[in-house]
């Protein structure tokens, strides 16, 4: 039986109050898995637990009660760190290194060293799309060459599990595309992705399963295509239907005795049209293509 | 189930220590704190210098007196300020998460991060020792050639004069016990360093680290007052008696660590001595930096 790549189980949390004030339940008998190769989606709004839950998982808080595992051992151990990259929200790295020697820097923490570290540097870089910053000081970098450096050095040591903590948080849509785009290639490539972000569409196109968490509780989880199909509803695309045939369709769909809710043209996204209309070209530069 | 191939977090532990250590090193060298030698030339040039002409062993004493003076100003503000910037400033960039969420054990960065401020502090002082030794070694001569000089004029420049000028300007100029004093100086900064680590790992602010830090870096040079009000025979056990001894086990004494004085005075330090200052500073680093761990291993991130 293939272990799980995340364990939470029975999950309590509660943060000590300061003098005066009443202690703080963040999370509340919280029960999770994720299974190996999958990329499981926590979402939930501000103050839910979901980051309490992710800091628990990497052992940087300690569970009131219950229990986290990282492929079956112990997340309060430091082995099971080995496994895992993580990647918070809004990270900062240090401003007096270049990209290069900040992936470096994480590389040597993991225990990489010689030509190995150098060439998994190269690696990451080439695949976060950063080889041309690479040596420039981190202090100049925006917030999505910050984010995708968060992520090289998230996958600095080859890790079989990457935790992702609003991971497109403040990105443009291009910058976020990119991100989405390395999500759905970590998931090509048969790594486990823990990520939580508020961009819910996003989420849709990347996650297998997603728990919804609210008040420190989770309160929907499973299969994302099962959570989000409407039971007892079908859809139909149709492509160069002609008024004639339509009309058949339904005087066929009434006969049947059942309803069609919805007839008209499917949209494409906003995102999809910004991207579409930032990437073409210039009527002008066109023209002396 | 930890992937074999992967290296073994047990067994990377001093490259790990000295990769946060060096990466500390650079972060306080990028924010520009050995300027401060700069500044340490200036004031060694000026109390060597720049005081009016006073008898060889009064201008000696003074360039030696203001020297270890910057000397103790240097090492103690950065191992107070530098100590307490670096786990808020992680902890508020979130490079503190990054870090933690590498198989790194929260003792490793702690050394590392003490390492690195101590690496600094001794980079410091040997640069500032070498600086403070050449002006001195020039003085020495100097004085040396303007009193032989007098002699000469005042026709005192008879063997025995000459032999006590040599001894008077060897005593209080460059010898080994200026090293060993500034030796002393950097193991002051250490349990400085190490006691401002500890009190940042519980504390709120860096504000409150540097002012709690410099607090009890005064109890401490005053340390041995309290140590000797506590043993007092006649006193039976009451509150002040009972923070006397709370004090003398909490604060370091670092009034030990002031062999300056002495040297600047021109006597020399005994080895046994040095000895003593060694394993004296090392018993505080330790239990300082063990209780830090203590604390920060319960720290919630």
């Amino acid at each position: 039986m293939p272990t799980d790549a995340v364990n939470v189980s029975n999950l309590t949390k509660i943060f000590r109050g300061h003098i005066g004030r009443a202690p703080f339940v963040a999370v509340k008998d919280l029960s999770l898995t994720v299974k190996e190769g999958e990329v499981y989606g926590l979402i939930g709004p501000n103050g839910s637990g979901k980051s309490t839950t992710m800091k628990v998982v990497l052992g940087l808080l300690a569970p009131t009660q219950g229990a986290t595992s990282i492929f079956g051992c112990d997340s309060r151990e430091v082995e099971s760190r080995q496994a895992v990259g993580f990647l918070p929200e809004n990270p900062y790295f240090y401003k007096h290194l270049t990209g290069e020697e900040t992936l470096q820097f994480y590389g040597r923490l993991c225990g990489l060293k010689g030509a190995a570290l150098k060439d998994r540097t190269r690696e990451m870089l080439v695949l976060t799309d950063l080889e041309n910053a690479a040596n420039r000081r981190v202090a100049g970098y925006s917030k999505g060459m910050l984010q995708r450096l968060g992520l090289a050095q998230a996958l600095i040591h080859d890790p079989r599990l990457v935790v992702l903590d609003e991971p497109t948080a403040g990105v443009d849509p291009a910058g976020s595309r990119k991100i989405r785009d390395l999500i759905l290639s970590f998931k090509e490539r048969g790594l486990t992705v823990l990520v939580t972000s508020h961009l819910l569409e996003q989420m849709q196109e990347v996650c297998d399963r997603v728990g919804i968490m609210a008040h420190g509780v989770m309160v929907r989880e499973g299969r994302l295509d099962e959570l989000i199909a409407v039971e007892n509803q079908t859809e139909l695309v149709l492509e160069n239907a002609t008024p004639a045939m339509l009309e058949k369709l339904r005087a066929l769909v009434a006969q049947e005795g059942a309803s069609i809710s919805h007839i008209g043209q499917p949209r494409t996204t906003l995102e999809r049209l910004f991207l579409e209309a930032t990437e073409e070209k210039p009527a002008a530069d066109k023209k002396s293509a | 189930m930890i992937n074999s191939a992967q290296p073994s977090p047990r067994g990377n532990g001093l490259s790990r220590i000295w990769t946060l250590a060096s990466a500390t090193l650079t972060q306080l060298l990028r924010m520009k704190v050995l300027a401060f030698i700069g500044v340490f030339c200036v004031i060694a040039v000026a109390f060597g210098f720049a005081f009016p002409v006073q008898n060889a062993e009064q201008q000696l004493n003074l360039l030696k007196g203001g020297s270890f003076g910057a000397l103790q100003l240097f090492s103690m503000v950065i191992a107070i300020v530098s100590t307490a910037i670096l786990l808020p400033r992680d902890l508020e960039d979130r490079t503190l998460y990054t870090i933690l969420s590498k198989p790194v054990p929260r003792h490793q960065y702690l050394l590392g991060k003490y390492l690195g401020v101590m690496t600094l502090i001794g980079i410091g002082l040997a640069l500032m020792d070498g600086i403070f030794s050449g002006i001195l070694y020039l003085r020495e001569n100097m004085v040396f050639a303007s009193e032989m000089a007098s002699l000469k004029a005042n026709r005192m420049d008879g063997p025995e004069e000459v032999a006590a000028l040599e001894a008077l300007v060897q005593t209080h100029g460059l010898t080994w016990s200026v090293h060993a004093g500034v030796l002393a100086v950097f193991l002051k900064a250490a349990v400085i360093a190490a006691m401002a680590l500890m009190i940042s790992c519980f504390s709120s602010s860096t504000l409150y680290t540097i002012v709690i830090s410099f607090f009890l870096v005064i109890i401490g040079h005053g340390q041995e007052l309290a140590r000797e009000f506590f043993f007092q025979p006649h006193l039976s056990v009451t509150g002040q008696k009972i923070a006397a001894l709370v004090l003398s086990i909490l604060v370091p004494d670092l009034g030990m660590f002031d062999i300056t004085d002495n040297i600047i005075a021109g006597q020399s330090v005994p080895i046994e001595a040095l000895g003593w200052i060694l394993g004296t500073a090392a018993m505080y680093v330790s239990a300082y930096l063990v209780v830090a761990h203590l604390l920060f291993v319960e720290k919630e991130l």
